[in-house]
């Protein structure tokens, strides 16, 4: 309890730590926090689904520009908090329809369905643009400084972490485990294994179309190739995939560094950027497939059992 | 005796397969019967199809006068069904306490917290578990591992336990301990269908027995008088014997 405690007076003094960082930093630096902070939470929203059923969803972009277009399409119409309203709204329903249609699918072919969905929705309102608006791209003006969506974006993280927590205390938390051990046992006890992954599916989807929504203003301009880009995607996965997608930080721990990464790589390799982003993901699925703070704790536990030997 | 459950014209097929052919028999309540055949004759099929795991082809399945076929595993669970399987089934990366917990949470009316915690080293005090709440599930032997399994059914307190050859593997002393365990369990009003293949288990504890070759259903009735069936024996041991 006392540890609970003394855990989430450290975490809200780094929130306060981490929302001053703008005052120390100019523009750049400002805009580095912000797009990290977007992926800590893309990452850590992502593992809320993936990491405890191990279906690995390529979906992210698809929620994610939903997120960006709703905004770039209610901005003049409605108060700001309530595009945001509107917008996880419309990300809970398409993650439930989506969801209800997908989720009994086996391991692979929701891989490639996730993939595809990503896709359809980047086709489909490239297609509306097109022959029903009559332009592709669409300015948001909005009266948000840089500032402004990185503290956003760092409550949504406090938000996800915290509920990230709070599952893995909570019923639900220990129905995933059970699931992941063995889904016959799951069901011949009781859970409703449609009904938890679609559950998750949908908490996690809703987080993933807001950072969107809180990220869209930073555009300006935006089009579908922008926002429905599927390197977004790629990353997250890999992010979680390297801190652990089924530890609370590990999602976290993944993302910081390979965000800084490939911010250096995209300035100074732009034309190789894919293929490094490809091997790297191959070699962290190889090398640790359980993420490095899996892997931290093995080696943790393997040391402690030594001292205990001797 | 009102019956408990009643299975009429149940079938299933895999593929070009048919595992288990137009099976009809039901089970009293409170009573132990046992499910008897020799190997490859369906009988796992049999509760598959009772515990949801499996869909029937065709046939009904009625628990306590209601229809639970085609029904999801975990809607049949919250109707009281529980039960172990022939190839133990433990949760890997649980603690054996928390195996129990896992069941205890997501019944009917659910336990959590301390009050599952309690509950569950109960129940595996009960199978012979006692005080080794602590250990991996991983880490018990394959013995342990159904105990545990069997506490995890006991959690949910069925009305209906399925036992797939949950004797299987003990030694004479445990046979002795594992029956009387399932005797007392009836003795509370469980009602259990088993399959087993300890013949000297299945006569000291089951009133009644259905007993299926390929498929089918061969006999029905008292335990005694079924076992000394030419039909069942010549099953059994082979044409020719009979
Ligand atoms: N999921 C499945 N898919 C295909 N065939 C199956 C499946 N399950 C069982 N069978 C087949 O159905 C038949 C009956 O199998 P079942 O496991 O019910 O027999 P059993 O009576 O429990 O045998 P044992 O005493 O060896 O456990 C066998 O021929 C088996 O190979
Ligand atoms: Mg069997």
């Amino acid at each position: 309890m006392t540890r609970t405690i003394i855990g989430f007076v450290l975490v809200g003094l780094a929130l306060l730590a981490l929302a001053f960082m703008p005052t120390q930093l100019g523009a750049y630096g400002v805009g580095l926090l912000l797009g990290m902070t977007g992926y800590v939470t893309l990452a850590s929203a992502w593992a809320l689904f993936s990491g405890p059923t191990r279906y690995i969803s390529l979906a992210t972009v698809a929620f994610f520009g939903i997120g960006a277009y709703t905004v770039a399409v209610l901005s003049e119409a409605m108060p700001y908090p309530l595009v945001l309203v509107t917008a996880g709204l419309i990300g809970l329903g398409v993650a439930l329809v989506v969801g209800l249609a997908t989720l009994r699918l086996a391991g692979v072919y929701f891989v490639i369905f996730s993939f595809g969905l990503a896709e359809l929705v980047r086709q489909l309102v490239t297609w509306y643009e097109v022959n029903v608006t009559g332009t592709l791209g669409r300015y948001i003006f909005l009266p948000i400084s840089a500032t402004e969506i990185y503290w956003q974006l760092l409550g949504l993280a406090a938000i996800t972490l915290l509920i990230g927590w709070w599952i893995s205390r909570s019923r639900i938390g220990l129905a995933l485990k059970v699931i992941g051990d063995d889904e016959t046992v799951a069901a011949h006890t009781g859970i409703d294994i449609s009904r938890v992954k679609l559950a998750l599916f949908a908490i996690s989807a809703t987080i993933i179309t807001l950072v969107g929504a809180i990220q869209a203003p930073r555009w300006t301009y935006i089009e579908p190739a922008i926002v429905f880009n599927p390197t977004v995607s790629f990353l997250t996965v890999i992010m979680a995939l390297l801190g652990g997608a089924n530890r609370l930080w590990g999602p976290m721990l993944g993302a910081i560094p390979l965000f800084l990464l490939f911010e250096w790589l995209s300035a100074n390799f732009p034309n190789h950027y894919s293929i490094i982003l490809g091997l790297m993901f191959i070699a962290i699925v190889f090398i640790v497939p359980r993420g490095v703070v899996a892997l931290a704790e093995d080696l943790f536990k393997r040391a402690r059992r030594k001292e205990a030997a001797q | 005796m009102t019956q408990l459950l009643e299975i009429t014209g149940l079938k299933k097929q895999f593929g070009g397969l048919t595992a288990v052919n137009d099976v009809s028999f039901s089970v009293g309540e409170g009573e132990i019967a046992a499910l008897l055949g020799p190997n490859g004759s369906g009988k796992t099929t049999v509760l598959n199809m009772i515990s949801g795991a499996l869909s029937p082809t065709a046939g009904t399945i009625a628990l306590a006068g209601e229809r639970i076929s085609h029904l999801a595993p975990h809607r049949i669970a919250h109707k009281g069904v529980s039960r172990t399987f022939q190839l133990v089934k433990i949760l890997p990366s649980l603690t054996v306490a928390e195996n129990v917990v896992a069941a205890l949470a997501f019944r009917r009316d659910p336990l959590w917290g301390s009050r599952a915690t309690e509950r569950a080293h109960e129940l595996l005090a009960e199978v012979g578990l006692a005080g080794r709440g602590g250990e991996h599930a991983d880490d018990l032997t394959y013995i342990d591992q159904k105990r545990m399994e069997l506490a995890r059914a006991l959690a949910a307190e069925p009305r209906l336990l399925l036992l797939d050859e949950w004797l299987s593997g003990l030694n004479p002393t445990e046979l002795r301990v594992g029956i009387d365990l399932i005797v007392s369990l009836r003795d509370r009003g469980m009602t259990i269908l088993l399959v087993e293949h300890i013949m000297e288990a299945v006569r000291a504890l089951c009133s009644r027995a259905v007993v299926m070759n390929v498929g089918n259903k061969i006999a029905e009735g008292p335990t005694a008088e079924v076992l000394a069936d030419p039909v069942v024996i010549s099953a059994y041991l082979g044409e020719g014997h009979a």
